[in-house]
């Protein structure tokens, strides 16, 4: 069950989300939810990519799902946009199901790439689609009106309280039976078979929750652009991001996430203040990429934790 | 005391094939709660095989297996292990990054599907049983190879099966390490059948009272340990001669 620490953490979190959202300057607040949208997003494949075992190349296909969705139910109906994104992942967790079933006849790296062929298929779908704007994409008019106010001051709030949850709500979940499971298929797929758990149900079920996380993260993030077109929404580079971020801070760790989104946006704007072209920060990224798996293999993350923790209980040995 | 209990598996005509191989050829066997099976036979002969189609890892291409009466021919795996079938593998499949506990919860959970409270119980029993208690919370990965084949059979006997199945769980081992492997064994057979694959006869003589012998996919031999033992055929399938050869020159 859920830790008193765990309630305190989502209670700091919950209060730091909408002291942020009232107190931030609208341009940093910007800056933020793109870092906590790509937190969400990574963390979400790492749950699929890093403990479930199932590599997919296509999970920005439930990024332009989930915004699309978002866009169209909020521009057609008069339910609240916030109720809409309540509303988005339900719907696109369920489209998942028979999406897996699907999917799932294909192994590891077919898997993978024929989840990124899904992705190119939306993409196509979508731009043939003139009641979604094709390849003009939409703008974002709740009811039939333009958005009133500063959407990146709830957007934000909703995306530090959601990453704070997130990172609890997977700690309660891994030590839950179904989580023990899920760390089970991390080491070993067919004996985690072998010891009776239904490997196939148990990977539809993360298939599905990741689905409705990754949509929920890209109504989010498309709410604060108020924009959408196919091809930015469906785009590889989302994966490209999320697998960046999570393979670098190390894949199968909750914190590796979090470590690789600081590195990834941390050096974008370093270099971007130094003057740097984008050119020059995606060959840096690269080269890092390269340098972080030679020498860790596993991230940053699971390199770096036992220094960490090492460090830790000798400097506090030394203070007893 | 075997033959007054029911049948809890009965395997008929089961065959296995890949491609143009026949892996596994029509055979049959009955087993009885109770029962410790030894199973022999050359390299390739099938028995790897024919576990699997009983674990479920495999399953049959003709024939039929039933298990206390149902028929699981094409039940799958982790239904099987929660049916009542679990298999110690030969090469010791353990979680590297989860704690012998983890290891052994489970099966425990999901195997023998017990509630929580319950289920870390029989864990520490389990664990107990095979002599890895003392340190409960180091993980798999840091064990020694006796040590990942005591965890391997922990795992299996957590899922609280009706029938065991053991593949070579005590190849590669010493001859002291077999021996504690026997014990274990021995103290596993109550209440249940083992069906048990190795290529060291030392220790399947002291703990199985029937003998089958598989060649070439097919069953050739199944009856008392000694019986089986003494038949001259039995050297012809593992030398490739006949006996009157040998005699002849």
């Amino acid at each position: 069950m859920i830790r008193i620490s765990e309630l305190l953490v989502l209670a700091a979190g919950l209060m730091a989300a909408i002291l942020g959202a009232l107190f931030i300057d609208s341009g940093l607040l910007f800056l933020l939810c793109e870092v906590l949208v790509i937190f969400l997003l990574a963390q979400m494949w790492n749950l699929l990519a890093g403990f479930s075992g199932q590599m997919s190349l296509g999970h920005q296909a439930f990024v332009g799902l989930g915004a699309y969705t978002l866009f169209y139910i909020a521009n057609h109906t008069a339910i609240p946009l916030w109720l809409v994104l309540a509303l988005v992942p339900c719907l696109i967790g369920l489209l998942a199901i028979p999406l897996g079933l699907v999917m799932f006849h294909l192994k590891q790296a077919y898997f993978a790439v024929g989840m990124w062929v899904v992705a190119e298929i939306l993409m196509q779908l979508t731009a043939k689609a003139q009641w979604l704007g094709g390849t003009s994409g939409m703008t974002l008019r709740p009811g039939g009106t333009m958005l009133s106010g500063e959407p990146e001051r709830p957007a934000f709030a909703i995306a530090a309280f959601g990453a704070v949850a997130l990172v609890v709500a997977l700690r309660v979940f891994l030590r839950t039976r179904l989580g023990l499971a899920t760390l089970a298929l991390r080491e070993n797929e067919a004996a985690a078979a072998s010891a009776g758990v239904d490997v196939k149900r148990l990977h539809l079920i993360l298939f599905c929750l990741t689905a409705a996380g990754t949509s929920a993260a890209g109504g989010l993030y498309y709410i604060t652009s108020l924009y959408i077109t196919p091809q930015d929404a469906f785009q590889i580079n989302w994966m490209i991001t999320m697998m960046f971020v999570t393979v670098i801070g190390g894949l199968g760790t909750l914190t590796g996430p979090a470590l690789g989104t600081i590195i990834l946006i941390g050096a974008r704007e370093a270099m971007t203040a130094a003057g740097y072209s984008g050119g020059q920060y995606w060959i840096v990224m690269g080269a890092a990429a390269v340098i972080v798996l030679l020498l860790a293999p596993r991230g940053l993350w699971p390199a770096l934790a036992p220094r960490i923790r090492a460090a830790f209980t000798t400097s506090t040995k030394s203070k007893a | 005391m075997g033959a007054t209990e029911p049948v809890l598996l009965r395997v008929q005509g089961a065959t296995k094939t890949f491609g143009s191989i026949q892996a596994v050829d029509m055979v049959d066997l009955e087993l009885r709660i109770g029962e410790s099976v030894g199973l022999i036979g050359p390299n390739g002969a099938g028995k790897s095989t024919f576990l699997s189609l009983l674990s479920g890892d495999q399953q049959v291409s003709a024939g039929r297996v039933s298990f206390e009466g149902r028929d699981i021919s094409r039940v799958p795996a982790h239904a099987r292990v929660v049916a009542g079938i679990a298999r110690a593998a030969q090469i010791p499949q353990t979680f590297g990054r989860l704690s012998l506990r983890e290891n052994v919860l489970l099966p425990s959970l999901f195997g023998a599907r017990l509630p929580q409270r319950e289920a870390e119980d029989w864990c520490r029993e389990v664990l107990a049983m095979v002599g890895l208690d003392a340190r409960p919370d180091v993980p798999a990965g840091a064990l020694g190879l006796l040590d990942r084949k005591r965890l391997e059979l922990a795992k299996a006997v957590a899922a609280r099966p009706r029938l065991l199945l053991l593949d070579e769980i005590a190849a590669g081992l010493t001859e002291p390490e077999v021996e504690t492997i026997m014990a274990l064994v021995r103290r596993l057979q109550a209440g249940r059948a083992i069906v048990w694959v190795e290529h060291i006869p030392a220790a399947l003589r002291g703990t199985c009272e029937r003998l089958v012998v598989m060649d070439k996919g097919a069953k050739t031999h199944d009856g008392p340990f000694a019986e089986v033992w003494a038949d001259r055929s039995l050297q012809e399938i593992y030398m490739g001669v006949p006996d009157d050869d040998i005699s002849a020159h």
